[in-house]
């Protein structure tokens, strides 16, 4: 039997799939733990894995208005460089108290990647969302750019002799989507392994007026989630979103996440729309007739899981490479953001419902991800490394 | 190849050209009122993320052909600079372009 160490960031997208593999590796009688924050993972995991502390920096709002190439440029030096910082001294404990054969290490989380090759320990590359897989496609410098700053991270926390890209390892990338979804990449340096989606069992809400769908299964349900967005922006767009819906009556009817309380503070319904600050997404989703939402890798993965098509309304980080990669896969039809009104969003709502082709693509990569074998293949994939560590 | 006409490779001529290849880019939505203009930043202003640059490269090689090199103009360019890219930056370098097609 072996051991496994996770090292994940404090975000809950990332956590959730590393912990479906991390079950499935325990099911099958390996020792599983964690390096990450604390009270999140005491929430997120399901079993009592032994869990080291690693430090994580004070969380500082992004500006909102913050996207594309300005955007990257403040999550490496405003994010993922200080993250590796402060995490890399609790990473360096789970390693020496926990003595793993094997380490899975998120992309985001640098510091588990370089403090393992540090360490000689073999590592797994976790990557939930498959954004770094295309790189920075026609700017050569800004690629350029990020490998300068992992450069000089690796000459603090790692092997300063190292040369390879520690985004992915060089044993084996997971990436928990499917070529199907991803279309062409260029070659990332290291082997990689399209797992699917590794879904994690959400918990029931038994709050959820359930009621109120099941009342009326003549109009379709339309599903509008995009995260917290908290924005004068954000609020915008799902107000406009939810009067595209208003605007069909006789057809639609929706149900919306609204976390952030954009929409008001108080949850509210009447016969055509029903906002709460949480959903059970993955039940309404086996209901759902389209999704309307930012292109979280999750949501989106979650959407095609069920073969429900989207209508993508990406804001920034990997949210447009994975909106393109919904439209190039012919499962949906984006928006912007920014810029869509209540006309643009209903017309692509009209768009993934009126024309089958939307459902039948959306259908075509949900048999993908359940066919890469998900979890279980994952575990598969680095069990054999420790075996051969 | 065709002989690019003088006018072409006037800036306003191109502006408008950009312009509307921009609006095509945002595309499905009333643009009319987006003002474009040489101030114009592709990041702050028009929230160009960088596969909607592919999209304008692709664009602008079919219109100019192999007169005007996009990719070779981005790829000279380090992130602050991509992060304040101006219409106004790329008109000139494809007027400069046009111009030294011309020329050759």
């Amino acid at each position: 039997m072996s051991r496994f160490l996770f090292v994940v960031p404090p975000l809950v997208g990332h956590i959730n799939p590393a912990a479906a593999v991390a079950g499935e590796l325990a099911a099958r009688g390996h020792e599983v733990a964690w390096a990450g924050h604390p009270g999140l993972l005491g929430r997120l995991l399901t079993r009592q894995d032994p869990v080291f502390p690693v430090d994580t920096p004070e969380e500082k709002p992004r500006p909102a208005g913050l996207r594309g190439f300005a955007a990257l440029k403040h999550l490496w030096e405003e994010g993922f460089v200080p993250l590796a910082e402060a995490m890399e001294p609790g990473v360096e404990r789970a390693i020496r108290a926990f003595h793993p054969d094997v380490a899975v290490v998120d992309q985001q989380t640098v510091a588990g990647a370089l403090v393992a090759e540090r360490s000689g320990l073999p590592f797994v590359t976790s990557m939930t969302t498959s954004a770094e897989l295309l790189g920075a496609a026609g700017t050569p410098k800004v690629d350029e750019w990020i490998r300068e700053r992992l450069g000089e991270l690796r000459q603090r926390i790692g092997d300063g002799r190292a040369a390879y890209d520690p985004r992915f390892s060089p044993l084996l990338t997971l990436a928990f989507t499917t070529v199907d979804l991803v279309g062409p990449y260029p070659d990332p340096g290291g082997p990689v392994a399209f797992v699917g989606p590794a879904l994690a069992e959400r918990p029931d809400d038994p709050g959820f007026p359930w009621d109120w769908v099941d009342a009326d299964p003549d109009r379709r349900l339309v599903l509008l989630t995009m995260g917290t967005v908290n924005s004068e922006a954000g609020a915008r767009f799902l107000s406009e979103a939810v009067e595209a819906v208003r605007a069909r009556p006789g057809r639609l009817r929706a149900v919306v996440a609204d976390p952030g309380g954009a929409l008001g503070e108080e949850p509210f319904r009447d016969d055509h729309v029903l906002i709460a600050r949480s959903v059970p997404q993955g039940a309404l989703l086996e209901r759902a007739a389209a999704v309307v939402c930012h292109a979280g890798h999750n949501t989106v993965a979650e959407a095609l899981w069920n073969g429900v098509p989207l209508v993508v309304a990406p804001i920034r980080d990997d949210q447009p490479a994975v909106a393109m990669q919904v439209t190039e896969a012919g499962a949906g039809v984006r928006v912007r953001f920014a810029r869509a009104d209540r006309q643009s969003v209903g017309a692509a709502l009209d768009t993934v419902l009126d024309n089958p082709v939307y459902a039948a693509a959306a259908r075509r990569i949900g048999d993908s991800f359940r066919a890469a074998g998900g979890a279980a293949a994952a575990a598969s994939h680095v069990e054999k490394l420790a075996a051969d560590a | 190849m065709s002989v690019a006409q003088p006018a072409e490779a006037a800036q306003d001529t191109v502006l408008a050209t950009v312009a509307d290849m921009i609006r095509e880019i945002l595309g499905g939505e009333d643009l009319a009122e987006l003002d474009i203009d040489m101030e114009t930043r592709f990041g702050d202003d028009l929230e160009l993320e960088s596969i909607d640059m592919v999209a304008l490269s692709e664009s602008l090689e079919a219109h100019y052909g192999d007169r005007v090199n996009f990719a070779a103009f981005v790829a000279e360019m380090e992130l602050d600079e991509i992060i304040s890219l101006t219409v106004g930056r790329l008109v000139d370098y494809v007027v400069a372009s046009l111009r030294a097609a011309e020329e050759s």
